[in-house]
């Protein structure tokens, strides 16, 4: 006959589930406790990074869009220049071939740690992409759709599933630039920038920046509603 | 007074593959492998036979035997022409083979009589049982890269070239007395004159007149030679019999050179019919490539910059280069980046023969740090960027850079070399700065021009009144060069429409265009 334990049952079972909560540690949260925050990457602009809840998340798919003039490739060099700074290799897929050198290192970006791709259409775009996620060691993965004049491209919906976990595996931060948004649901974080207003001085006249809004319009992290006024300058001075 | 160290005792391995010719077009085409194979010296009916294969050899075919006779004996006899571009891309592969084993290693002199098909190569077998626990083990392993080569080559180790060669020798006619026979053997030292006594004196390769001068004589073996006076046999057959004497007794001790630094690699191969379409020649690479990754591998390398060389039909040559962003290994890449380079400009004629060469190249290596991010594993960065470069061509993958160029467009393209964990960083970063993304080529623009300045945008991007503009900002440079100089008025222009832009008047040929978008 088995020994009978004086401890009461439900002693036992709190016990019980007490160790197995420790041998699972972190693995296992509480009902209702949020969800520990992705790693992201910040874009040194304080109330865009806070909007973002930290920057652009790793593992996940984020769009930029928005009509041209509106300040996506200056928040994109941003992103890219801290990214860089950080000693973080990144990649640039480009197949309008818009990438301005002289622009990105103004704005900081270490050039010697940036891939520049220029694939001749979008279907050699979306594998460089893959190649490059495949490959890993890129953290920051940019992809620019935001061709000028040109209609928006057509990507296969196959396409965002294979993207997206390809994102997840290689913890990367996939940054997609564009008109108008193209991930649907498949992209994590949707920022949407206005068009902006150019702000010049005069004396003699010159371009001094311009005066744009950043919305969040998509965030699995958190809610989106944040809407940031941002004022990107030139780098120029008055005479 | 010190005493400089005794030089250890010499020994060399001896690789040997029997018959050359037909080996080299197995290894470049293994399909016909079991099939009766025959190689003839030259084209037409009545040249000679000069390889068979064992499965010719047992239908009845022989070498020193017209094509049509070897035809009329084997129906099914495959005939090919010897292919001096085969038999030289083999015989480096042996020397690969060797040299992946072996510090030094060289090629040895070409054999005479019936050991003409032959190709050999020496290699420094000194002190490699520490490495390869025996001698025998060592020459198993030279065996086996050599048959990972394509090669199945007899491998000897003796104190002497000579006794080398010719244990090799031994191995290979053993071989084809009895399938199944050993293919490495080592004579160990002291026992070289015990090994050749016996051995007939034809397998020392002696000229024709020697060798008639020695059967007169009644000499058959090496021991017949090597008891007879030295004197009286160069009194009777003349100073040319030393060196034969000197071979008898194993006196060729010199070890093989050290591994000459030129490490270009080449594979080649003549086509039976020529080659109008790029598709059938994608396969014919494919074979060419397969073989050098594999002897580069033997040797611890990877492709480097490939050369292409083809000689066209009416006697034309196309030579081209296919830089490689990165050494690897993988061949889809390699093969992938040659064709892209012969799709863009396709040779003028039928390609008759091809060539494929490469330097080998050291796969790079990494040092990570603590402190800092790693980067892609530099195999795997070397692989990736060369699917890119394949995927969208070389001169399209990169690290940007500025030029050094007073040009509103110049800029540059580095080849990517991720800088190390370690290496500073970059430039300070400032946040907040409005980028341009530039528009090549420049996007034309019809502009109506007010009281000096541009009052009106019709273009592609912007249109409209200009509401602002600021400008022009004069830019002119390279006056020495009629094609190359510039000359620019830039102003930077805000349209009805929304746009900003940064439009420019090329003062040389009066025309408006936008090179770059603020955004």
């Amino acid at each position: 006959m088995p020994p009978i334990s004086s401890t009461p049952p439900s002693q036992v079972r709190r016990r019980d589930l007490e160790a197995l909560l420790r041998d699972l540690g972190t693995r296992l949260t509480r009902g209702g406790a949020e969800a520990p925050a992705a790693p992201c990457f910040p874009t040194g602009l304080a109330e865009i990074d806070r909007a973002l809840g930290g920057g652009f998340p790793r593992g996940r798919v984020s769009e930029v869009v928005g009509p041209a003039c509106c300040g996506r490739t200056s928040l994109a060099l941003a992103l890219l220049a801290r990214v860089t700074a950080q000693g973080e290799l990144a990649v640039v897929v480009d197949p309008p071939d818009v990438f301005d050198a002289a622009s990105a290192a103004s704005a900081g970006v270490d050039l010697e740690r940036v891939l520049w791709v220029r694939p001749p259409g979008l279907g050699e775009a979306l594998r460089s992409v893959e190649h490059v996620l495949q490959a890993g060691g890129f953290p920051l993965v940019l992809l620019d759709l935001a061709a000028e004049g040109a209609a928006a491209p057509r990507i296969p919906a196959s396409a965002w599933p294979r993207l997206r976990k390809a994102t997840a595996a290689a913890a990367a931060a996939f940054v997609l630039l564009g008109r108008h948004r193209l991930a649907g649901t498949f992209a994590d974080l949707a920022l949407e920038l206005d068009a902006a207003a150019p702000r010049f001085e005069s004396g003699p006249d010159w371009l001094a920046g311009l005066d744009g809004r950043v919305r969040l319009v998509r965030s699995r992290a958190g809610p989106a509603h944040a809407d940031v006024a941002v004022r990107w300058r030139t780098g120029r001075h008055a005479a | 007074m010190s005493v400089p160290p005794a030089a250890p005792p010499s020994r060399i391995a001896c690789v040997l593959v029997p018959a050359l010719p037909l080996v080299a077009e197995l290894r470049a085409h293994p399909e016909w492998a079991g099939r009766p194979l025959a190689i003839a010296a030259g084209p037409g009916p009545r040249a000679e036979i000069v390889a068979v294969s064992p499965e010719a050899t047992r239908a009845g075919v022989r070498t020193l035997t017209s094509v049509v006779h070897a035809r009329s004996t084997c129906a099914a006899l495959v005939v090919r022409v010897l292919s001096p571009a085969l038999d030289q891309a083999a015989r480096g592969a042996l020397l690969d083979a060797a040299l992946s084993t072996s510090p030094r290693a060289e090629h040895a002199p070409q054999g005479s009589g019936a050991h003409a098909a032959e190709a050999a190569v020496f290699a420094d077998a000194r002190g490699v049982a520490a490495l390869f626990r025996s001698e025998a083990g060592f020459a198993g392993a030279l065996a086996e890269r050599a048959q990972r080569l394509g090669l199945p080559a007899r491998v000897a180790v003796a104190s002497s070239r000579s006794v080398a060669r010719v244990a090799a020798r031994q191995l290979a006619y053993d071989a084809s007395q009895r399938p199944g026979a050993g293919d490495v053997r080592v004579i160990t030292p002291g026992g070289e004159a015990a090994f050749l006594a016996p051995l007939p004196l034809d397998l020392l390769c002696p000229d024709d007149a020697q060798a008639e001068a020695l059967s007169r004589l009644g000499l058959r073996r090496v021991a017949d030679l090597l008891r007879l006076p030295e004197r009286a046999l160069a009194t009777r057959l003349g100073p040319g019999i030393r060196p034969l004497l000197a071979l008898a007794r194993g006196e060729d001790r010199a070890p093989p050179p050290p591994v000459p630094s030129d490490l270009r690699l080449e594979e080649a191969t003549d086509l039976e019919a020529p080659l109008e379409r790029l598709e059938p020649l994608g396969f014919v690479l494919r074979g060419l490539l397969d073989r050098l990754a594999e002897r580069l591998a033997c040797r611890g390398l990877a492709f480097g910059d490939l050369e292409l060389a083809l000689r066209l039909e009416g006697g034309g040559r196309d030579a081209r280069r296919v830089g490689l962003a990165a050494p690897t290994l993988d061949l889809r890449v390699a093969l992938r980046l040659a064709l892209l380079a012969l799709e863009a400009a396709p040779p003028t004629a039928a390609v008759e023969s091809v060539a494929v060469a490469s330097v080998g190249r050291a796969v790079r290596g990494d040092q990570l740090d603590f402190f800092r991010p790693a980067g892609p594993a530099p195999a795997v960065l070397a692989r990736t960027l060369a699917e890119l470069a394949a995927l969208v061509g070389p001169a399209r993958v990169g690290a940007p850079a500025v030029a050094d160029d007073h040009h509103p467009g110049a800029y540059r393209v580095e080849p990517f070399r991720a800088p190390g964990p370690g290496s500073p960083a970059g430039p300070a970063h400032t946040a907040g700065l409005l980028a341009v993304r530039a528009l090549r080529p420049p996007l034309p623009a019809r502009v109506r021009v007010a009281g000096g300045r541009p009052a009106w945008l019709a273009s592609a991007l912007a249109n409209g009144r200009i509401e602002r503009a600021a400008g022009p900002w004069r830019t002119s440079g390279r006056w020495w060069s009629p094609e190359e100089r510039f000359a620019f008025d830039h102003y930077d222009v805000a349209t009805g429409d929304g746009c900003v832009v940064r439009l420019r008047l090329d003062l040389l040929h009066q025309r408006w265009e936008i090179d770059g978008v603020y955004d």
